[in-house]
């Protein structure tokens, strides 16, 4: 396994439309970074020009130390899973498993042993002799990734693996890949659009957003420091709320309600006296009991938490309350808020200290 | 040590592989075939033996080709039964030469001006014989290799359920 850094790496197609814009990325050995954000926000481009299947307009991309920025694809010693497997149905899983290595001209013995092996780790020994047509979704993705394993490349690359899956699936595969890069220990660059994926697989997240770098992190920083209002917005089911506040006194005064700062708060928003700015209340921070009166609109019980959705005055609100909650339409519920984010109103950037 | 490794390696890949190699002999021992019988339908032979077993050698070939052809994909899944077909019809290529071939080749042309030619040349009779001879030895090796395969692979299959 080895490391990857991604240098001011740029996409410009040929109708001068920019799909990425100065990408900064250093993974080191062993690493799993998620790469998450929209559709249309970049972050296939940027895989794809990382498996060499796109030109890099501007930048360097370097895996172990060499610049492979204008190496092909075949050279690069990187394996991709793709969202619809892109396996050959006329082949046996065997077969699939093996025809990288074959096209090589890898010793045949050598080549039963890694397939063999890839198997194993997958849990795929008994479905070998079978075609792809006879596997559920998640045993041909399993086929996929196996297909990479044998390979032993230098960078693993995932483009939405688990798209095609069913939820259930979805959750089973998410574990068996988080349990693969535990065993491999192998470099994986991974593409989604699900939050929730990249939450529970990745070691760090790059969060892109219209083909720019909105924040890099682990899961944690992401998800409590968020650097602006798109990644506030983004990480986090159900989305953070938002709300425009005027500091004032100490007070963060909306039309609806005012909130009494913290000390810390007010230290930190002490450049803002007299401004708006943007305030965040993630769904899970509102907790039931306090002097901000929410109208119920719908209750939705997820087992073991229930999601209040509702208004406090003109704005909406959702509520994540950890317990069974039968709210019904119209009913009011006093909360408050235990964590608060604030974002300058202007340049959407988080507020910190 | 190392070679035993390499040895069982070798069957357990049967597990998982094609029967390649008979599967190509046999289809080849078709193209062999072909060969034979574009030749063996020439006008003069064609207009001498213009009678029954003529429609008889062309229903068997066809009959050969697909007989083969089902064996070709039988040894190519281990099927032993296929390997032995492949022999069979291997005896039957060289019977073969013994009838047409042999008998045009022995045969007086009867037309005017052909007194002292056969109704099929040497030359022609070297080639068929060549094309059968060749088809014969294809299908006899695709179907040993068949039989020493299959027989492996069973054996190997047979040892891995005793040990379960």
């Amino acid at each position: 396994m080895s490391d990857l850094k991604l240098q001011h790496l740029e996409k410009i197609y040929d109708n001068n439309v920019q799909a990425v814009f100065d990408f900064n990325l250093d993974v080191h050995d062993g690493e799993l970074i998620v790469l998450v954000g929209p559709s249309g926000c970049g972050k296939s481009t940027t895989l794809r020009m990382v498996a060499g299947l796109e030109d890099i307009s501007n930048g360097r991309l370097i895996i172990d130390g060499r610049d492979v920025t204008q190496v092909p694809p075949k050279d690069r010693d990187i394996a991709m899973v793709f969202q619809n497997y892109a396996l050959y149905g006329h082949m046996t899983i065997y077969e699939n498993m093996a025809f990288s290595l074959m096209l090589r001209k890898e010793n045949k013995n050598e080549i039963h042993q890694k397939v063999m092996a890839a198997a194993e780790i997958l849990d795929l020994t008994s479905q070998l002799n079978k075609k792809p047509a006879q596997l559920s979704g998640g045993q041909r993705q399993r086929v996929a990734m196996g297909r990479a394993i044998v390979r032993t490349p230098k960078v693993f690359l995932f483009d939405e693996p688990l798209s095609n899956l069913d939820a259930k699936l979805r959750s089973s595969t998410r574990r068996e890949i988080l349990l693969l890069h535990k065993r491999l220990n192998a470099t994986m660059l991974y593409v989604t659009h699900d939050q929730t994926e990249a939450l529970t697989l990745a070691d760090r997240i790059v969060c892109m957003s219209m083909g720019h770098v909105q924040q890099i992190g682990t899961p944690l920083e992401l998800y409590d420091t968020p650097a602006n209002l798109f990644v506030a917005g983004f990480i986090g089911l159900p989305p953070m709320n938002l709300f425009d506040v005027e500091i004032r006194n100490g007070q963060a005064v909306c039309e609806d309600f005012t909130i009494q700062l913290t000390e810390k708060e007010r230290d930190l928003l002490a450049g803002y006296e007299g401004k708006i700015v943007t305030m965040g209340v993630r769904p899970e921070n509102a907790v039931p009991g306090g002097d901000i009166t929410v109208d119920v609109i719908s209750n939705e019980n997820l087992g073991q938490n229930t999601l209040v959705n509702g208004t406090v005055g003109k704005h909406k609100i959702t509520c994540k309350f950890r317990d069974w909650c039968s709210y019904k339409y119209g009913d009011k519920v006093s909360v408050s808020f235990n964590k608060k984010h604030f974002f300058d109103k202007e340049t959407t950037n988080a507020i910190r200290a | 040590m190392a070679d035993n490794k390499e040895a069982l390696i070798k069957k357990d890949r049967l597990r998982f592989t094609k029967n390649k190699l008979s599967s190509t002999l046999i289809i080849l021992a078709i193209i062999a075939n072909a060969l034979y019988f574009v030749s063996i339908y020439r006008s003069d032979v064609g207009s001498y033996y213009y009678k029954i077993f003529i429609g008889a050698s062309v229903v068997y070939n066809l009959i050969f080709m697909l007989a083969a052809f089902l064996a070709s994909e039988g040894v190519k899944n281990y099927k032993l039964s296929y390997a032995y077909v492949s022999i069979v019809l291997g005896v039957l290529q060289i019977a073969r030469i013994f009838y047409l071939p042999t008998e045009a080749h022995n045969t007086q042309n009867p037309m005017v001006g052909f007194e002292n030619e056969t109704v099929m040349s040497g030359e022609q009779f070297t080639y068929v014989t060549v094309c059968l001879c060749v088809s014969a030895a294809l299908l006899v090796c695709a179907g040993i290799a068949g039989i020493m395969k299959t027989t492996t692979l069973n054996n190997y299959l047979a040892e891995l359920d005793k040990k379960q």
